[in-house]
């Protein structure tokens, strides 16, 4: 087992390094940090500018070998990720907004994964009845609404209400009030920030999960084993429940594993709406403020997650369906 | 999934199945899916509105009316204005015309790459499978999405280089499921029958192989249309896409997001005809599903 996660391991290692230097140098080739400073006034002449950037490594005198070279030295020897044009070390942004994003990531990750399993389950042992019927109405509708336009609403909705209650019961912006102190008040106040970026999220994402455990379970709902629990004299709740829910269970819990670094990319336009400082906003900003540096280790950070969650799916097949064997 | 055979019991009393035309067996399936004869009427209205909407109004999609700002929907502005004072009725059709036109496009291209590389793949064999296999296991682990934005912010919005991007890092998927479909094709005695008729390999892939394919491809093609809306809505809304003075549903939406409180038919008049595109197109795409499912025994009779 060790061996073979070793080896996956090493395969994903190699993907991630080839991904990051390749969006290193397109991002050298498509992103000029000479722009930050050509705005300024009084203007900068270009060995001005030049001098400004060569601290951090990205002086246009140098050939992009060369910078290339000293932004992997520093990532090698030093750990350190590099900077922005203007100075701000990428290692001092990206800690802070893996929490920010994480938070909302896994509230909205198990949110989704609980409601749609649920539901999928329940639908599929009544295939066809009302309850179905609506269900799957509901989830071709909101698998096709664009993040965008359901973020939107959400704060259409949460503004009519603050409006309709005369004070702000739900917060539309940021991940917290500043100027709040006390333990508890902190608490409900970022609990109340939550409520509309976890709610779109789980909006968008129980859909998958709702449709696929459906069909998952309809496939083993007629399996050989389920007929012989039945034969065995269990009811049709208790076969469902002790032979067919477990084996449909398997291919979910394997893809929920690799679903993290995909909402990830989802969570992205989630934070832009709501203006939460996440690793979703970096991504826009570093690509907007020419941060050439950012752009490699947002690139890096999302091969991470994705070789991560790819194991995980691995580990969790060969841990839990018996006819798989690690070898 | 368990096909419901018909019963052989009274084989007399049964009509005989009347010999339709496979594409008139097809449509019949079709117009029987209620929903999709639904999806396709939204359809067709939503392209009726991008192709002759113009009509409606006499402002262009370009031209600003200085004396109306932010004009709520009513007089000569059917939907109102935006900040700029431009007639949201002409943007929209505008925009809806940017995002059909670049969701079609890069999906017949996309559906067309991933048809002949994954069936190509999958008839050619050894190093050229291995190779191809290779090269989309590795374009599916890059940051697509990220690169897409890298470059198409740089490109400032010209929807033709954005309909190649999307095209460029749009087609492994369906790739890989077209090449899983095609190993077992390659195995048929017709494939076989061909070969032994001294048909060049590429004759096979492209008039053999592929023809087999129809169905899923049909499918994919509508679905792909979904996909591309969505992710040009995602990269339009943040900036990276289609930019001014060009618009499209996407920038739409991004305009209308600064103003949701005072200005709400801004954000209502794209959101609800991304909406409509979307739901119609998937309407759409299931009932071709199910009427192109060869296994589907509805619409033989009567």
């Amino acid at each position: 087992m060790v061996r073979y996660v070793a080896r996956k391991a090493i395969g994903w290692l190699v993907m991630i390094v080839v991904a990051t230097n390749a969006t290193y140098f397109l991002a050298n080739w498509f992103l000029d940090p000479r722009s930050n400073y050509r705005e300024l006034r009084p203007v900068r002449t270009d060995e001005q500018i030049a001098h400004a950037l060569a601290p951090y490594g990205l002086s246009p005198s140098w050939s992009i070998v060369h910078r290339w070279w000293y932004w992997l030295c520093d990532i090698l020897f030093r750990f350190d990720w590099g900077h922005s044009p203007t100075g701000v070390p990428v290692n001092s942004e990206i800690p802070q907004r893996v929490l920010v994003s994480g938070q909302l990531i896994l509230l909205g990750t198990v949110a989704s994964v609980v409601i749609g399993v649920a539901l999928g389950v329940y639908t599929a042992s009544r295939q066809y009845s009302a309850v179905d019927r609506a269900g799957q109405a509901v989830s071709v509708v909101l698998l096709n609404i664009p993040t965008a336009v359901s973020a939107l609403a959400l704060v259409l909705g949460a503004v009519w209400l603050n409006q309709l209650a005369g004070t702000t019961v739900l917060h539309v912006a940021g991940a917290n009030t500043p100027g709040v102190d006390g333990t508890w008040h902190t608490i409900l106040d970022r609990a109340d920030h939550l409520v509309l970026p976890t709610l779109n999220l789980t909006l968008l994402g129980y859909v998958s999960w709702h449709l696929t455990q459906r069909t998952l379970l309809l496939d083993t709902l007629n399996a050989e084993f389920v007929r012989t629990a039945r034969a065995t004299g269990l009811t049709r709740a208790q076969a469902i429940r002790r032979h067919a829910l477990r084996a449909s269970l398997i291919p979910t819990a394997t893809s929920v594993a690799f679903s993290i670094p995909a909402v990830f990319t989802g969570a992205i336009i989630t934070e832009w709406v709501f203006g939460w400082e996440g690793m979703g906003r970096y991504f826009t900003e570093t690509i907007s403020q020419n941060n050439v540096d950012g752009v490699a280790a947002v690139a890096a950070f999302g091969a991470v997650a994705t070789a991560v969650g790819a194991i995980l799916s691995d580990v969790a097949t060969v841990a839990l369906d018996p006819r798989v064997r690690a070898s | 999934m368990t096909a419901t055979l018909p019963v052989p019991l009274d084989e007399t009393h049964v009509p005989p199945p009347i010999r339709l035309g496979r594409s008139r067996l097809y449509a019949r399936r079709f117009t029987r899916n209620r929903s999709a004869v639904a999806g396709m009427v939204i359809f067709l209205v939503l392209v009726g509105y991008a192709t002759i909407g113009g009509h409606l109004t006499s402002w262009s999609w370009s031209e600003q009316d200085f004396l109306a700002l932010t004009q709520p929907p009513g007089g000569s502005h059917w939907f109102g204005t935006s900040q700029g004072g431009n007639d949201v009725l002409a943007q929209s059709v505008h925009g809806l015309q940017r995002s059909l036109v670049i969701a079609l496009s890069v999906s017949v291209l996309t559906t067309v790459i991933s048809a002949v590389v994954g069936a190509g793949a999958a008839y050619l064999g050894g190093v050229v499978e291995r190779g191809t296999l290779m090269v989309i296991h590795f374009l599916l682990v890059v940051p697509s999405f990220l690169i897409l934005a890298l470059v198409s912010n740089r490109v400032s919005g010209d929807w033709r280089i954005l309909i190649l991007l999307l095209t460029l890092f749009g087609w492994m998927f369906t790739a890989r499921v077209i090449w899983s479909v095609s190993t077992s094709l390659r195995e048929r005695d017709y494939v076989l029958l061909a070969e032994f008729m001294g048909v060049s390999r590429w004759r096979i892939v492209v008039r053999h192989i592929i023809p087999h394919l129809g169905g899923l491809l049909i499918v994919n093609l509508t679905l792909g249309v979904v996909t591309t809306v969505l992710s040009e809505t995602s990269l339009s809304f943040l900036g990276f896409g289609v930019k001014l003075p060009d618009v499209s549903l996407g920038s739409l939406l991004a305009d209308g997001s600064a103003t949701i409180n005072s200005a709400p038919w801004l954000f209502a008049v794209p959101a609800g005809l991304l909406v409509l595109l979307t739901i119609s197109l998937t309407l759409i795409g299931d009932g071709l599903r199910d009427a192109l499912d060869p296994t589907s025994m509805a619409g033989g009779r009567g």
